[in-house]
């Protein structure tokens, strides 16, 4: 990222200057041309931060416009043709026949998206896979492909034109007709670097409105980013001081410090990742565009299937809605679920049969968020978890129930909560690590190296982070802990407070820019941290 | 609607599925649970239901399953 001129949605560079100046723009024009201006606005970013390479994205968002025109065209036809007969075998026959050629337009359309995607992010690791079975059948050969470039934002936008194909395929949306809609739901500049997912009956209709920037959505946009930034600034920025060197070289660390920086890391990912995702729901928020919300307060989760409900909220729900139902749907999977409910009941027939699509949704969860072996291990290791749980249940729900446990009890729910934390520690670590061995030996390390004393006696500090950095860290965890817990148990703002809104919002605004000046961490000593998921 | 209702209590015991209006929203019934519930409204049916009807207005209670099902059939004819 370094070398661009925006490198980040945290920097000067994009809220200083390129948000300020496109909302100018869009204020002075017209509202019919207001989404135009926000579409010059999203590809002037594309080309700031990825140059050329827009060439792909206005690739994509072309084929995936066609692919609607063509379902949009084939789905008139077969109405036509259904309403021609009365006879229910005939009409099925006929419906068959169209979603067939629809079938075969939405392969092709996956196919170049997907193809445009796996060319230029994937190309290296497909090669070395072909490079070494090669070598493995006595065969030398190095496959090395060119090297293109990754355009940004490729892995959130190529989903978001699959979806809106397969939304037009299942007849929940009308195929768009106008070329700039669709261009502008692709390529939205908020959305460029790290999401959110977004479908297409989501956010057009807003995106196109034109709506003028209102003083309640500008205020509140502001305070939305300000918190973002804090998060960035002050906790991921700083805590990179001590999760970078022990990520680098693991060897060099003791356990204790290996399974501090799995934490610091999970913390680091959560902050960096939340808040730029908070920086994108503010600036939309600015032109009156409601982005979904990405996270859910995670860290209350119970289960590891419940913190993916609540962390990346909207790829998750991508894989469930296109991935894990229609392949749990598709015909040898039921085939299988029916017998596997025969043979081992309904309970764990379910969870076995399940278990296919579990598979496919993280396959593709791990290889979504980059080509390394580490990240197929990281979906495997959540396959297995989730998929080991719910065959376990049984067993459990007796162990809880002859050891008299109250499932609703306090007690058990933090117990669960600690749990689902330490399952989540163990699986950033291993996405963080620098390949699969490294992962493994940090795992290792821990095991054998652990010492509860290290955590009092001051030796964690060694990697580069002083009391004064942890002391930060812990003030700002336990201000996040609390608006988390006010959020889980469903608080709400004082009728009074209602009242003065803008006021409270603006002294909040003061609020949290006065903090990320006095606590923010920048200037000597500290490196400003690259997005995280932009890499994805 | 007592068809439908066997085949809940079968697949998840102890629910009252007759007052129960939040199947989906307050995750009585998992995605692994829905999935082998339409495999038996399928064939108990002989209907197909689209992932695409997998949406909590439809699984909410056993009457929002009754009129997807109702649905589905006059949609056949």
């Amino acid at each position: 990222m370094n070398g661009h001129i925006i490198n980040s949605f945290c920097s000067l560079a994009f809220l200083g200057a390129f948000v300020p100046a496109t909302a100018l723009i869009y204020t002075l024009s017209p509202q019919r041309v207001r989404p135009w201006v926000l579409l010059l606005a999203s590809y002037a970013c594309f080309w700031l931060i990825s140059g050329k390479l827009l060439v792909l994205l206005i690739a994509t968002t072309l084929v995936t416009y066609l692919t609607g025109l063509v379902l949009g065209r084939v789905r008139a036809e077969q109405r036509e043709a259904v309403a021609g007969t009365r006879d229910r075998a005939e009409r099925r026959a006929i419906k068959a026949r169209y979603r067939n050629r629809s079938r075969m337009v939405v392969g092709f359309s996956a196919l170049a998206s997907v193809g445009i995607l796996v060319s230029v992010k994937y190309l290296g690791f497909l090669g070395g896979i072909a490079s070494s079975l090669g070598t493995l059948v006595g065969f030398e050969w190095h496959l090395v492909p060119p090297k293109i470039g990754v355009p940004i934002g490729i892995s959130f936008y190529t989903l978001q034109a699959l979806s809106y194909v397969f939304d037009v395929y299942r007849s929940t949306i009308e195929p768009e007709r106008n070329p700039m809609r669709l261009a502008l739901f692709m390529g939205f500049f908020p959305q460029l670097m790290e999401g959110p997912i977004c479908r297409y009956g989501e956010t057009a209709d807003q995106l196109a409105a034109g709506e003028p920037i209102r003083t309640d959505n500008l205020v509140n946009g502001l305070v939305r980013i300000a918190w973002g930034v804090a998060k960035t600034i002050i906790v991921a920025d700083r805590l990179n001081l001590y999760v970078k060197p022990v990520f680098a070289d693991y060897t060099a660390w003791s356990g204790t410090v290996i399974a501090l920086g799995a934490v610091l890391y999970t913390f680091q990912l959560y902050c960096d990742f939340s808040g730029t995702i908070d920086i994108v729901i503010g600036v939309g928020r600015i032109f009156g565009v409601r982005l979904p919300e990405n996270f859910r307060q995670p860290f209350f989760s119970r289960t590891a299937s419940e913190f993916w409900q609540r962390w990346h909220i909207t790829l998750g729900a991508w894989l469930r809605d296109y991935v894990f139902y229609p392949v749990s749907l598709s015909s040898p999977v039921k085939r299988f679920a029916r017998g596997a409910r025969k043979v081992f009941g309904t309970r764990t027939g379910s969870v076995l049969s399940g278990g296919v699509a579990l598979f496919c949704v993280w396959i593709l969860n791990g290889l979504w968020h980059g080509s390394g072996w580490q990240y197929l291990f990281f979906g495997m290791y959540y396959f297995v978890t989730i998929l080991a749980s719910g065959l376990l249940e049984p067993l459990f729900s007796g162990m809880r129930r002859a050891l008299k446990i109250d499932p609703s009890a306090r007690p058990w729910i933090v117990f669960q909560v600690l749990r689902t934390w330490t399952i989540v520690f163990v699986g950033e670590l291993i996405f963080r690590a620098e390949g699969v061995r490294a992962g493994i030996g940090m795992l290792g390390r821990i095991a054998s190296g652990f010492s509860p004393a290290a955590l009092i006696d001051g030796s964690v500090l060694a990697p580069g982070m002083d009391a004064a950095d942890f002391a930060v860290v812990a003030l700002f965890a336990v201000a996040m802990l609390f608006f988390g817990l006010w959020r889980e148990l469903g608080c709400r703002t004082p009728r009074p407070a209602l009242q003065h809104r803008i006021g409270i919002s603006c002294a909040a605004l003061a609020a949290i820019c006065v903090v990320i000046i006095v606590f923010g961490a920048y200037g000597q000593g500290y490196v400003p941290l690259d997005p995280i998921y932009a890499q994805f | 609607m007592d068809t439908i209702i066997d085949i809940l209590e079968e697949l998840k015991p102890g629910i009252d599925f007759e007052t129960e209006q939040g199947l989906v929203r307050r995750r009585v019934l998992d995605s692994l649970t829905i999935i082998a519930l339409i495999s038996e409204l399928e064939d108990e049916f002989d209907i197909t239901i689209p992932a695409v009807e997998i949406v909590a207005d439809n699984f909410d209670s056993a009457e929002s399953i009754h009129a997807l099902i109702e649905r589905l059939l006059d949609e056949d004819l």
